[in-house]
């Protein structure tokens, strides 16, 4: 892998460097405003005044490749975010949401955010970025990061077409991993050299935290456990809305078969004695974790989005994560993929018909 | 709807069959004059590939006992390969169902236009695992 060393000061330039040179149109980043990030879409390199301070922030505002779902665009957009933003891009790319030659996608590396609620309450104590010791004596204080976070195998950058990685001490690397993203470094005029990235051990390590904490979840495991767990839902769909793979145009649960009302609904309670309004917990929450069942990258979008604080995250990531296993499929991690609905082999699951 | 004893009820089986097999199976079984329980509610597809899971699902929360779907032998689809499309979204929707305990509840096979007395056997399985089963737990809830 082609990169180079930088300072994290030097952060400022590479992204500047990337508008001034016309490598991308405009760029979607995390800015700092106070003690909170959220996210900016930037066309004047100027207003890019210290991105070291946001882009490794630990906190959820929301997915970035939710903001921009749709773009069919010529002009080039280039996204700095969190390895899971990305990955939701790159699924959207294959969903042909986005196109692939108009995105310029860089990924920063992650160490698990949290709620920007909580972030902002205990800024004084995380600051600009966290690492694992200070993550860790957080817990101890009962600032934990989000559920998604704790379980999510996949926070160092090793996806899209440039990773900005903290692997080099106090310095950042800054590398290529497709031929757009080592053309745009070029460009920038960087020096780059051969950088192994592959962090193994630290991965291993990581998987293995977020294994222990998965198992660790409550398991739901029965259909009263999951009509509990769903009781509160007021089927407000913000959910859907913030799921960055949750992509239908028209969806279903706005159609009159969907959203039953009035007369409908009597017919229904005629039917079956009595119903729950708002109608279709079940059927809205089943229905869509079989839609994202292969694309879900787990960022726990869904969760935040919750008015009613349902902890979602032990329903979407935790189920497509089974289903996402028996196709061995990692959402995200390679954009010439076929997705598994678009796929098949003659021989194969048989076992997973009839078990 | 109240519970019925496990032994003396009549399960509420839908299924969903391709035009090109299963269906034309059930109909030799007709013509043939096998004998299979009259448990299920046969909903004709021009092929599996067609099922969308969100059919299962509905039919499921709306209280039926069972579910099944069948289609042409893999390799056999009148639309070359409908029915691998579907084994992969039948294989997803299982994985799912089976969090719940509902994937007992769903079936899935292949029975080509000249099985017929294989259709009729499998109807007579399926008739007699879902009344071992009992009533569908989302029978009497209020979803």
């Amino acid at each position: 892998m082609k990169g180079a060393e930088l300072k994290p000061e030097d952060l400022k330039g590479l992204l500047r460097g990337l508008l001034e040179k016309g490598v991308v149109d405009c760029l979607v980043m995390p800015h700092r405003a106070g003690k909170t990030v959220s996210y900016m879409l930037v066309n004047d390199p100027d207003k890019i005044e210290s991105p070291e301070s946001a882009i490794f922030a630990p906190s959820f505002v929301v997915n970035a490749a939710n903001l921009v779902k749709g773009w069919t665009i010529k002009e080039k957009v280039g996204i700095v975010a969190k390895p899971c933003e990305i990955r939701a891009a790159i699924e959207l790319i294959k969903l042909k949401q986005m196109d692939n030659e108009s995105l310029l996608l860089i990924a920063v590396d992650c160490s698990g955010a949290y709620t920007n609620q909580v972030y902002t309450e205990n800024y004084a104590d995380i600051g600009d970025q966290a690492d694992s010791a200070k993550m860790k004596a957080l817990e101890g204080k009962g600032v934990l990061i989000r559920e998604a976070c704790a379980i999510c195998a996949n926070k160092l950058a090793d996806v899209g077409d440039i990773i900005i990685a903290r692997a080099a001490g106090e310095n950042l690397v800054a590398a290529g991993l497709t031929d757009m993203g080592v053309d745009a470094l070029t460009t920038l005029e960087l020096s780059l050299e051969d950088k192994d990235l592959e962090r193994t051990a630290e991965k291993e390590k990581i998987a293995g935290d977020a294994k222990a904490k998965l198992d660790a979840l409550p398991q739901m495991g029965s259909l009263d456990a999951l009509e509990e767990f769903l009781h509160d839902c007021i089927v407000c769909k913000n959910c859907r809305d913030m799921c960055p793979v949750c992509y239908c145009k028209e969806c279903f649960f706005e159609q009159p078969l969907g959203k039953p009302t009035g007369g409908d609904l009597l017919n229904l309670a005629e039917l079956r004695g009595a119903i729950g309004l708002p109608p279709g917990q079940l059927f809205y929450h089943l229905t869509r974790v079989y839609h994202v069942s292969t694309t879900c990258v787990g960022c726990g979008a869904c969760e935040d989005a919750c008015p009613k604080d349902i902890p979602l995250t032990r329903f979407y990531p935790v189920i497509t994560q089974k289903v996402q296993d028996i196709f061995e499929y990692v959402p995200g991690k390679d954009v010439e993929e076929p997705l598994p609905f678009t796929a098949y082999e003659e021989e194969e699951l048989e076992d997973k018909l009839r078990d | 709807m109240g519970e019925e004893a496990k032994g003396d009820f009549e399960p509420k089986i839908v299924g969903f069959t391709c035009n090109w097999c299963t269906y034309a199976a059930a109909d030799l079984a007709g013509t043939s004059r096998k004998k299979y329980p009259p448990n299920s509610r046969i909903i004709r597809l021009m092929c599996s590939g067609r099922l969308d899971p969100m059919f299962v699902l509905k039919v499921l929360l709306n209280g039926a006992d069972g579910v099944f779907f069948s289609g042409c032998h893999p390799g056999e689809c009148h639309y070359i390969k409908g029915n691998f499309y579907a084994r992969r979204r039948i294989a997803a929707l299982r994985t799912i169902l089976k969090e719940f305990g509902l994937d007992e509840r769903f079936k899935s096979y292949w029975i080509s236009a000249s099985e017929g007395e294989k259709f009729a056997n499998t109807m007579k399985t399926q008739a007699e695992e879902v009344k071992k089963l009992g009533p569908s737990p989302l029978r009497g809830k209020i979803l």
